[in-house]
């Protein structure tokens, strides 16, 4: 069997590289060649480029964002006990911020809104979401009064406890968020609204390339109520749109190993015919019609697998370079970084590598299958 | 020597089906012998090179029997027809001698790389054959760089190389002018002596057809007649 396929490899190599002889078979099929190359080096490139942009985004969100939430599995406040303290104790490298919180009303530019006061155990300044800054027209430097539902009594009779602050800055958190959220120090929190156990805790890693690990680290260190909200979920609706545009242009730019694939076909069922004396010489003196096949599967992975390797080997190096040589300018401001970044993933190697074999094999089959099935006696008879 | 290589007994062959069948042999009985040169002669269609692929395990007969180094064909795998036509029969046909893409040494070769000899042990038994039929410098040549006479003295040293007991050749000065089949006649004529082969050899050629030790004549006649000439 091994034996076997040395005298395959002989041949379809022969064929293949014609070793300086004008074999028609070699020109035909350096065109099927470059045509897989190609194909897999758009396949590379396209992968190393969405990949590029889409790290740089969950980068930006891990900068931005809250890496890991924790929520009460049920009620609206968090079991007590130090167990938020014993967290902040043991994970130096988290920070962990604890908020409680209710209604209330935001007053101030274009108006009076209702909003969800959080009141943030390790906050020292007033902070608005991006909601509530666009529903008022407020921005860093604004003033903003927060009217809660406690009375106070007043020479004018009993009147909502109200408390003028100014806005430090706008969040940059859950962007997804449609609540208006206004972030204020426990010690404002607590003089407007009666606070009682926290209601969220907020983790942070300092380290943002730490966001994804978050939830996993801390899981086994909270009580039982608390349920653990980690970053891919907190982000689920944007990571999943990355995904789905990874999958539908990584498959569009599939379509193009599909066409070469059609044409490694045409030319395999091209050499097929015009070697049909050939097979049918190796036939008559022995070589069974499985081991036609083979040779034939053998020509169409020498061309496709390999032309996919190169161009893979291509598509790669490229991208590392136009990484590396920030050949790419993208405008200033528009987007966080300042050259289209590419980058080469292990997985998106080992994808296209995959999908050129498949391809090839696939374009083997039926050219194979009709050069092994030709009747010998045709391929013999006449010239 | 009695025994047999070939026996063939009311062996029938026809192509096609219906209105456009043709019934080639019609009952065609024959027997041939170790160590016998037979020449098979008859005009173009009669179906000379259709007996040749019948004996070579390249067809099946329609009806008959046909017996091959003693077994019946009939009963032999796919697998086995084509290990005896590696093994045990050498083949030249009148077209397509040698692969193009393959140097003479290389397609001398083949038939043991098919059987999975290495390549050294391989192209040295090539090497003696290529000599043999007095190729010796040409070895390295492609198809294209040798003469037709070449050609076929190169597909004989392959039909050899695997030192099989049957050699069948179908018209294989077909394409010769008159020297050059003296000398692949004079070839074979010597190879059959001293590898001690039971040849099979189809032509056109009367001169050549009488220096075999008998000629089998293909008429188109219902039953065929091997006809003795010594
Ligand atoms: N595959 C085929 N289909 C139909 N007819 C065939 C086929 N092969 C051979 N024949 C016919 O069978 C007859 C005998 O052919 P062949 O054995 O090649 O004759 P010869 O070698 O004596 O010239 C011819 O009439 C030829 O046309
Ligand atoms: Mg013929």
């Amino acid at each position: 069997m091994g034996r076997g396929v040395s005298v395959l490899g002989f041949l379809a190599g022969r064929y293949l590289l014609g070793l300086g002889r004008r074999t028609h078979v070699a020109a035909v099929s350096a065109i099927s060649f470059g045509a897989m190359a190609l194909g897999a080096a758009a396949l590379v490139l396209t992968l190393a480029l969405l990949e590029g942009f889409q790290a740089t985004i969950r980068a930006q969100l891990a900068e931005a964002g809250v890496h890991a939430e924790l929520r009460p599995r049920a009620g609206r406040v968090l079991p007590g006990g130090d167990w938020i303290a014993q967290l902040r104790a043991r994970h130096p490298e988290l920070e962990v911020r604890a908020s409680s919180g209710g209604a209330v009303w935001c007053l101030g530019g274009d108006g009076a809104v209702p909003a969800e006061l959080e009141a943030v155990d390790t906050m020292s300044r007033v902070e608005v979401n991006r909601v509530l800054a666009a529903r008022l027209g407020i921005g860093a430097g604004s003033e903003l009064t927060i009217a809660s539902p406690k009375l106070v009594l007043t020479p004018l009779g009993p009147m909502p406890m109200r408390r003028r602050v100014v806005v430090d800055a706008v969040s940059p958190m859950r962007p997804d968020d449609d609540r208006a959220v206004v972030l204020v120090p426990t010690r404002i929190g607590a003089a407007l609204l009666d606070l009682g156990a926290p209601r969220t805790v907020a983790l942070r890693a300092k380290d943002p390339a730490q966001a994804w690990r978050v939830a996993s680290v801390v899981q086994a260190e909270i009580p039982k109520g608390v349920e653990v909200v980690s970053f891919a979920e907190l982000n689920r609706p944007l990571l999943a749109a990355l995904t789905l545009e990874r999958v539908m242009i990584g498959f569009g730019v599939a379509l193009v190993m599909a066409v070469a694939a059609l044409n490694l076909l045409c030319n395999l069922a091209l050499l097929a015919a015009e070697k049909r004396a050939d097979v049918a010489l190796l036939t008559a003196i022995g070589l069974p019609a499985s081991r036609v096949r083979r040779l034939f599967i053998l020509l169409g992975l020498g061309v496709g697998a390999l032309g996919g390797v190169l161009g893979t080997l291509l598509g790669g190096a490229g991208a590392w370079i136009l990484d590396r040589t920030h050949a790419l300018p993208l405008p200033r401001g528009v987007f966080i970084v300042s050259h289209v970044p590419f980058r080469v993933t292990p997985g998106a190697v080992a994808l296209v590598l995959g999908v050129s074999i498949a391809a090839a094999l696939l374009a083997s089959l039926a050219p194979a299958r009709a050069a092994s099935r030709r009747d010998v006696l045709e391929g013999l008879r006449y010239e | 020597m009695s025994d047999e290589l070939v026996i063939a007994r009311g062996v029938r062959k026809g192509y096609g089906a219906g209105e456009r069948r043709v019934e080639v042999l019609r009952g065609l009985d024959l027997a041939v012998e170790r160590g016998e040169m037979l020449a098979v002669v008859g005009p173009s269609g009669v179906g000379k090179s259709t007996l040749l692929h019948l004996i070579g395990l390249l067809d099946r007969p329609d009806a008959g029997e046909l017996l091959v180094f003693g077994s019946d064909t009939s009963r032999l795998s796919v697998e086995e027809r084509a290990r005896w036509r590696n093994r045990r029969i050498g083949f030249v046909f009148q077209f397509h001698a040698l692969l193009p893409e393959f140097t003479l040494e290389e397609n001398v070769a083949m038939p043991l790389l098919i059987a999975g000899e290495p390549r050294r042990t391989a192209l040295a038994a090539a090497a003696e054959l290529i000599a043999s039929v007095g190729l010796d410098h040409r070895r390295g040549h492609f198809p294209d760089e040798l003469s037709g006479g070449e050609q076929q003295r190169g597909a004989v040293a392959r039909a050899l190389v695997a030192s099989p007991e049957l050699l069948l050749a179908d018209e294989p000065t077909g394409n010769l002018d008159a020297a050059n089949a003296e000398i692949l006649f004079g070839a074979f004529e010597e190879l059959h002596l001293s590898r001690g082969l039971t040849s099979v050899i189809v032509t056109h050629n009367e001169a050549l057809a009488s220096r075999c030790g008998r000629t089998l004549r293909l008429s188109g006649a219902d039953v065929e007649v091997a006809c003795s000439r010594t």
